[in-house]
């Protein structure tokens, strides 16, 4: 393998690993808890913002970025903290939103979080260091390691794939436990939830939270990556992708959602990039985000269960055999969209 | 300098008043949050803008602005949002596919116009003193428009036929269904009307603003929705007081503090408003839609 190309792969490998996380923090609110988070994006960038701020050392006057905080700390604190602050943004955000507001509504109060998050971070240069952003972020571990430049890449690469397999297991363990069916319960019917003594909006919250800090975690780990962090590389637009991952892949299905990941932001996006450059600037990529939005649609009308479906959990009871025919479809509960 | 403010104030709640009843009058009548209801103003500032600059008078491309937000309007709904609900899409399912939409339209946009900023063709005309507060004739006219426009609309749902189906389609459209009502016709008329105050908003934002690109309409969707969250969603006039303390209040912020917190100050009164009475201050069609409870 060439220098570059091996380079170029482990690039995407480390992508495809923060998307995975990403998806599965989101499938965790979405596909299982049923909240329309379209703010995902910005406690990845709040986890990854603190993870950089905690790498780059004590913030001197003069310096050339300006910046809260910092510290100077060893490589897995960062990224913990990165989490933690995903969480507290999120337990922030959830406090707002999560209340008794129909799903669409909430999604729409997300959207507008997102944007006004943006705005805020762009315009004003003191707080967070204005639309540069940060760079020349020291990468973990780099100077105890002595790896040359490719070589600590791939370091990376097997340290994402570690962070990942932590992730899949916390997820996972919440998923299949009686908090995951608990969960799903509040998502297909919630009334029915509370009825049977469940605190809805408790559980909404501990969803949303725990799926802040995946995405945190995620976005730390992106960060000390690639060494930079920038607001404009945060928009609600990115929250869109990994919701067509996890529609693509499979709602309420880890595996899915990670086979989501590979499919939409790396094989998808990545692959574009090949296609020569066509008419003027910012064109082929305002074709990508046609192309994604159109995917999302087809994927909804044609496979709105994605490539992965949720698997049908039924429990075999004799006095249930006659119920479960008419449970075709499991999601009979919630009131349709729209007037028909 | 607060008098300024007050009458600039005006002229942005005028505007944000005819988008944000297009898009509270739209929600109430078909019960979708139309997420891609910004970009739909982008795109007819778009065509207006084309329309004057190939030789239509600017006052004219604000029609044809108008007309292109109401027939795109109605051809969304009735290609893209009904087949959905029609396939028993859920409210949840119903929010990605507006959004899908607005993604789609902002990037085609972007595609065809480039992401340049345009500068919209109507010259700001002599400034006029009305009460200390200092006017340019455009101004004037934008709140004439947005005036005329919205008393049109109360005549309209509280005199004809057509608006008292709306209303009724509204509040119970299987009971509006059984009674005759020709909801499928109705909920049309409803996305051509809200299509149609869309447009002219989005023309109207434009010629305020003096310049705009392919992102100009969905940015201003913030504050458009701050104000319909503020009225009760769904309650017509309820949008149009959210759009005056939206407007007024967003002026003041940008007299007196940073102008580039002018958005905040819409979420700030999202976030009050979610806080404290989630379901706006006419609560009658959020409530009964249980938006929030």
């Amino acid at each position: 393998m060439s220098l570059a190309w091996s380079f170029y792969i482990s690039t995407v490998l480390v992508y495809l690993g923060v998307d995975i996380m990403a998806c599965w923090g989101l499938n965790l609110q979405y596909g299982y808890t049923g909240i329309l988070n379209f703010s995902f994006i910005i406690y990845q960038a709040a986890g990854a913002y603190t993870a950089a701020v905690l790498t780059l050392g004590p913030n001197t006057t003069g310096g050339f970025q300006q910046y809260i905080g910092g510290a100077n700390l060893p490589f897995p604190l960062p990224v913990i903290a990165g989490g933690i602050a995903g969480g507290l943004l999120s337990a922030v955000a959830g406090a707002i939103a999560l209340r008794r507001l129909r799903s669409d509504y909430q999604a729409m109060v997300f959207l507008v979080i997102s944007l006004i998050a943006t705005a805020v971070v762009t315009s004003d240069a003191g707080l967070f260091n204005g639309p540069a952003g940060l760079s020349v972020i020291p990468q973990p571990l780099s100077g105890v390691l002595n790896l040359s430049l490719v070589g600590y890449r791939w370091f990376y690469v097997g340290l994402t794939a570690v962070i990942c397999l932590i992730v899949y297991w916390f997820v996972r363990r919440i998923t299949s436990a009686p908090l995951g069916r608990s969960l799903r319960a509040v998502r297909d019917h919630d009334q029915g939830a509370a009825a049977l003594g469940k605190n809805v909006t408790g559980l909404r919250m501990t969803s949303f939270v725990v799926g802040g800090v995946i995405a945190g975690i995620s976005g730390a780990v992106l960060v000390e990556f690639i060494s930079a962090w920038s607001p404009g590389a945060w928009l609600y637009q990115e929250t869109f992708v990994l919701f067509a991952a996890v529609i693509v892949g499979g709602t309420a299905n880890n595996a899915g959602a990670a086979l989501g990941a590979l499919l939409v932001p790396v094989a998808f996006l990545e692959a574009t990039r090949f296609l020569p450059q066509f008419g003027p600037p910012g064109l082929s990529e305002a074709l990508q985000w046609v192309a994604v939005g159109l995917l999302t649609l087809i994927f909804l009308w044609f496979w709105p269960r994605g490539v992965l479906p949720e698997r049908r959990r039924i429990i075999p009871l004799p006095g249930l055999q006659q119920a479960r025919t008419g449970l075709q479809r499991p999601f009979d509960y919630e009131k349709t969209a729209g007037t028909r | 300098m607060f008098l300024h403010a007050i009458g600039f104030g005006i002229v942005t709640a005028a505007v944000m008043a005819l988008a944000a009843v297009g898009f509270t009058v739209q929600f109430g009548i078909t019960n979708i949050l139309n997420l891609a209801y910004g970009d739909v103003m982008t795109a007819s500032a778009f065509v207006a803008y084309a329309s004057s600059s190939a030789g239509l008078s600017p006052w004219w491309g604000m029609v044809v602005g108008g007309l292109f937000g109401a027939v795109f309007s109605v051809l969304l709904n009735r290609f893209l949002y009904t087949p959905f609900i029609r396939r028993g899409a859920r409210l949840f399912t119903m929010i990605i596919v507006t959004i899908a939409a607005a993604l789609i339209l902002q990037n085609c946009l972007q595609a065809i116009f480039g992401p340049d900023s345009f500068s919209a063709h109507i010259s700001a005309g002599a400034t006029v003193r009305v009460l200390g507060m200092v006017f340019t004739a455009t101004q004037l006219i934008l709140i004439a428009i947005a005036a005329v426009a919205l008393a049109a609309l109360h005549g309209l749902l509280r005199y004809t036929r057509l608006g008292k189906a709306m209303r009724a389609t509204a509040s119970d459209p299987e009971l509006a269904r059984n009674c005759g009502v020709p909801t499928r016709w109705v909920i049309d008329g409803s996305w051509l009307l809200s299509g149609l105050l869309c447009g002219l908003a989005g023309v109207a934002l434009v010629t305020e603003l003096g310049s705009f690109d392919f992102t100009t309409g969905s940015v201003f969707l913030i504050p458009v929705i701050a104000a319909a969250v503020l009225g009760g969603v769904g309650h017509p006039y309820g949008a149009m007081l959210g759009a005056l303390v939206i407007g007024l209040a967003s002026a003041l912020e940008a007299t007196y503090f940073n102008p580039a917190y002018q958005d905040v100050v819409a979420f700030g009164v999202l976030i009050a408003v979610l806080l404290i009475r989630p379901q706006g201050i006419f609560a009658e069609v959020a409530s009964q839609k249980e938006v929030a409870a």
